[in-house]
C-alpha cells in the first residue's frame, strides 16, 4: 500500500512541481514578486477541493465522459496560459520593458489550474482510504514520501536553472515550458479520444519495448515532454502544432509590431 | 462471459459500415475486476462500461491501452478503447494495483 501511494503521489506531484519550479526560476530573472506562488497554491487548493468533491457529478456529464472533457479543458487552459506567459515575457524582454502584474497573473492562473487538475486526483485517492485508519496511515506516509521526492526534483530543476549562466535561465525555462505545454495538449487530445469526441486511430509507433512508460525514464519524459509509447497520428500532430504555435505567434508579433498583447 | 461471446459474435457478423460500437461491461468488486479477462474483436472501437461496486474510488489504468480514468465508488464509467491490433493489453486499478488486475484480449 505504501509503495503504491509513493508512486501515485509522485506521478501527480512531478508534473505540477516541474511547472512551478521552472516558472519560479524564470520569475527570479524578472522584476516580479515571488508572492504569486502563494496565490497560485491557494487558488489551486480551492480548485482541487471543489473538483474532488464534485467528481461524481462531473463524471456523469456528457453521457459519462465528463471527467475526460473537463480534464482536457483544464489541460488546454493550462497550455494557453503557459504560452501567453512565455510570449509575454519574450515581448517584454524584446522591448526592454519590465514585467508587470499580467505576467504574475498568467503564472498564478496556470499553476492554480495545474494544482486543481493533479490535486483533485490525489484527494479522490486519499478519500478512498479515509474511513480505514489502518490503511490510511501507510497511504498517508507513502504520500508524504512521494510528494517529498516530487518537490525535491522540482527544487533540483529550480537550482539547475538558476545556477547556469543567469542570462540563459529564461531561454532554457521557455523551452522547457513549451515542451511541457505541448505534452499537456497531446494529453488533452488523448482524453478526448478516450471520450470518443476525437477519432481513435491505430498508434503511429510502439516504443513500449525499449522505453516503457512505466520506467523511471519514461515517467520523467512523460512529465517533461509528454512522452507516450503508443501515440496516435492525431496526438502527434497536435503535439507539434502546440509546440510550434507559440514560436509562430512570436514571429507574427514581431512582424506586426507587437500590438496584439496589451501593453502596460 | 456468455454475453461477451454473444457481443463478439454479433460484432463479427454485423456489416462493418453499419456496425455499432460494441459495449463490454466490467465490474469492480472488492478491488477485483470481474471478469478479469475480456475478449474483444481486433481493429474495432469498443465501449467499456466499468461498474464500481465498491464504496471506494478506483482508477482504471492501462499503459498498453493508453487509458486512465477515476471511477467513484458505487458509480459507473464509460471508457472507449481501440481499435486494437490482435494481442493482449493488461489493465489495472491504480489505487489497488496488487489485486485489481485484468487484461483485454483482442482477436
Amino acid at each position: 500500500m505504501l509503495l503504491t501511494s509513493v508512486i501515485i503521489v509522485l506521478r501527480e506531484v512531478l508534473e505540477a512541481a516541474l511547472i512551478v519550479s521552472v516558472l519560479l526560476a524564470i520569475g527570479r530573472t524578472l522584476p516580479v514578486r515571488v508572492s504569486w506562488v502563494g496565490w497560485a497554491f491557494g487558488f489551486g487548493a480551492i480548485g482541487a477541493l471543489l473538483y474532488a468533491t464534485n467528481i461524481a457529478t462531473v463524471s456523469d456529464w456528457f453521457n459519462g465522459v465528463g471527467q475526460e472533457v473537463v480534464n482536457a479543458l483544464l489541460q488546454i487552459a493550462i497550455y494557453i496560459f503557459l504560452m501567453l506567459f512565455i510570449m509575454r515575457v519574450r515581448v517584454d524582454r524584446d522591448e526592454g520593458r519590465g514585467s508587470d502584474k499580467l505576467v504574475s497573473w498568467l503564472m498564478i492562473v496556470s499553476v492554480s489550474l495545474a494544482i486543481t487538475r493533479e490535486g483533485s486526483e490525489l484527494l479522490v485517492y486519499f478519500s478512498g482510504f479515509a474511513s480505514d485508519l489502518d490503511l490510511f496511515t501507510p497511504v498517508l506516509i507513502g504520500g508524504v514520501v512521494g510528494a517529498s521526492i516530487g518537490i525535491s526534483l522540482g527544487a533540483l530543476t529550480y537550482y539547475l536553472l538558476l545556477n547556469i549562466n543567469r542570462a540563459w535561465t529564461p531561454h532554457i525555462g521557455t523551452v522547457v515550458i513549451a515542451l511541457v505545454g505541448a505534452g499537456l495538449a497531446s494529453q488533452a487530445a488523448l482524453l478526448l479520444i478516450q471520450a470518443d469526441w476525437l477519432p481513435s486511430q491505430t498508434p503511429l509507433w510502439d516504443s513500449s519495448n525499449w522505453l516503457p512508460e512505466t520506467s523511471v525514464t519514461g515517467q520523467l519524459l512523460y512529465a517533461l515532454i509528454g512522452y507516450e509509447a503508443t501515440p496516435t497520428p492525431l496526438q502527434g500532430a497536435i503535439y507539434f502544432v502546440a509546440l510550434l504555435a507559440p514560436i509562430a505567434l512570436i514571429k507574427l508579433l514581431n512582424k506586426a509590431g507587437r500590438r496584439f498583447l496589451p501593453s502596460s | 462471459m456468455l454475453r461477451l461471446w454473444v457481443l463478439l459474435v454479433l460484432s463479427l457478423v454485423s456489416i462493418p459500415a453499419a456496425a455499432k460500437t460494441p459495449v463490454i461491461e466490467i465490474e469492480i468488486r472488492n478491488h477485483l475486476f470481474e471478469p478479469s479477462e475480456i475478449v474483444v474483436p481486433a481493429n474495432t472501437k469498443i465501449k467499456l462500461m466499468v461498474y464500481n461496486r465498491d464504496p471506494t474510488p478506483e482508477e482504471f489504468e492501462s499503459y498498453e491501452l493508453n487509458r486512465e480514468k477515476v471511477i467513484v465508488g458505487n458509480r459507473k464509467a464509460v471508457i472507449f478503447i481501440g481499435p486494437l491490433k490482435p494481442g493482449e493489453y493488461p489493465f489495472f486499478g491504480e489505487f489497488h494495483p496488487k489485486t485489481a488486475r485484468g487484461k483485454v484480449i483482442a482477436r
